[in-house]
């Protein structure tokens, strides 16, 4: 690895004044888990390496899970474990629960960020899908202050995001209307374990009760496009639609066209645009089956 | 250069290392503590696993500098001078081992397990190892030997309450 100054961030806003020194003058990378950034430093070319590292680690300000007048706030440094073993998220959202357990190995989810694993930005990206079903905000913040989007635009390519140099995200935020909507999160990999996605879907809707029809309906689609994308036609399909198994099996035929799968030594395209159909129905059926449990607990139980 | 103090296995050590320094290469060779192996060196092998402030991690993906204050937990802290841990005896007993190279992770993450979950299902133990590659053994036998020892644990007197 090429040698680089660290230099330690107290809070998010001391990351940002640094950020904002070294910036003009230096290559910079931000470190938090250092599972996505030490790994791949260790294989940089010598032009692609930082001269100084900004170390995010101890920045508790980061670090907290809570439910603000926004929405389900989740710091950039909340790592996969800790996602796991949040009573508020597991309540609300046991989809985030099941998407961090697919990433990495216990060492990596014991490390690694869900900020990390955002601004990584991969198109296969575990923790994606979900947020971006769930309407996710991210907040990131600059020398100017705080701006806020949607993470499906913050993902704007492969390993590429709208976060400028000098600017931090700081946080994950689901909003207070979709505080504990239904949602489902399924990966295919090739193994159980430390497998990339070939092909990662959740889905989220809320039912009206009254008509049982699907309503916001969003299907988001990892690593079969440059980034993770909604299924928007398979989503205009749902909206006020009858929830029935056909329904979801041609929302899943749908959501393939919304893709851009690509053939790699993983899997063909083919291959990823038959998961795409499979992966889309399960998701929503698994959504529905969330909300099946929620309308009757005891039910469940007897 | 950074100065890095970090408590392994219970005794303050203190070492100047450059800066990108990862925390195996800090144990390795600056404490000459060899347990904790250099494998693939990106995470994905798991043969570096120690336990930091009680969570097992990869220090081949974790600055020297970040563990700076920490209490790390390397393989050599497992053993005294007089015993085996009792995971140690285990995989003894059941040959749990072959070259033994993936052993020291393996055994830190079975550690850290236990720590976590002392009756782990058969499917927690898999899931507690999915980090940890082993290409000669196999893991039935290491599987049966963390069994063995979370089984010997719940057979002892649970501690009197106040």
């Amino acid at each position: 690895m090429k040698a680089f100054e660290v230099v330690a961030a107290r809070d998010a806003r001391h990351a940002v004044a640094l950020l904002a020194e070294h910036t003009p003058t230096a290559k910079v990378k931000v470190i938090a888990g250092g599972t996505d950034l030490l790994a791949d430093l260790k294989f940089a070319s010598a032009s692609h390496a930082p001269d100084v590292v900004v170390d995010i680690s101890r920045a508790e300000d980061l670090r907290t899970i809570a439910v603000t007048g926004g929405g389900l706030s989740i710091g950039a440094l909340v790592t996969h474990t800790e996602i796991m073993a949040s009573p508020a998220i597991r309540e609300m959202f046991p989809a985030l629960v099941d998407a961090a357990h697919t990433i990495g190995a216990v060492q990596t989810r014991n490390l690694g960020t869900l900020g990390g694993n955002l601004v990584t930005a991969v198109p296969s990206v575990d923790s994606g899908p979900t947020l971006v079903a769930l309407d996710a905000q991210v907040t990131v913040l600059g020398p100017g202050g705080e701006r806020r989007m949607p993470l499906a635009e913050f993902f704007v390519g492969p390993r590429r995001t709208a976060l400028k140099p000098d600017e931090l995200l700081v946080e994950i935020l689901i909003p207070t209307e979709n505080l504990g909507k239904p949602a489902c999160f399924l990966k295919f990999g090739l193994r159980k374990g430390q497998a990339l996605a070939l092909v990662n879907v959740a889905a989220s809707f809320w039912v009206d009760a009254k008509t049982q029809t699907f309503r916001a309906p969003r299907v988001a689609l990892g690593a079969v496009a440059p980034k993770v994308i909604h299924a928007t036609s398979a989503e205009a399909y749902l909206e006020g639609r009858a929830i029935a198994p056909e329904a979801m099996a041609e929302a899943g035929r749908l959501a393939v066209g919304d893709a851009k799968p690509i053939s790699d030594f993983r899997a063909s395209a083919e291959y990823r645009k038959h998961l795409i159909a499979v992966l889309t129905r399960r998701a929503l059926e698994g959504a529905y089956d969330v909300w099946q449990k929620k309308q009757s607990p005891a039910g469940r139980a007897r | 250069m950074v100065t890095v103090t970090v408590n392994v296995n219970g005794e303050p050590r203190t070492a100047s290392v450059p800066p990108e320094t990862t925390l195996l290469r800090l144990l390795r060779e600056q404490f000459n503590l060899t347990g904790a192996k250099l494998g693939c060196d990106v995470g994905d092998c798991g043969a570096c696993t120690v336990m930091v402030d009680g969570k097992s991690v990869n220090s081949c993906l974790m600055l020297a500098g970040q563990a700076d204050g920490r209490d790390v937990l390397t393989i050599e802290g497992l053993a005294t001078l007089e015993r085996l841990h009792p995971l140690q005896e285990a995989f003894e007993q059941l040959g749990s081992l072959q070259c033994g190279f993936c052993g020291p992770g393996i055994l830190m993450s079975a550690k850290a397990l236990l720590d976590e979950n002392p009756d782990p299902s058969e499917q927690d133990i898999r899931d507690a190892l999915a980090g940890n590659l082993c290409r000669c053994t196999g893991y039935i036998k290491m599987i049966e030997a963390i069994q063995g020892v979370a089984r010997a644990d719940g057979a002892r007197p649970a501690p009197k309450s106040a």
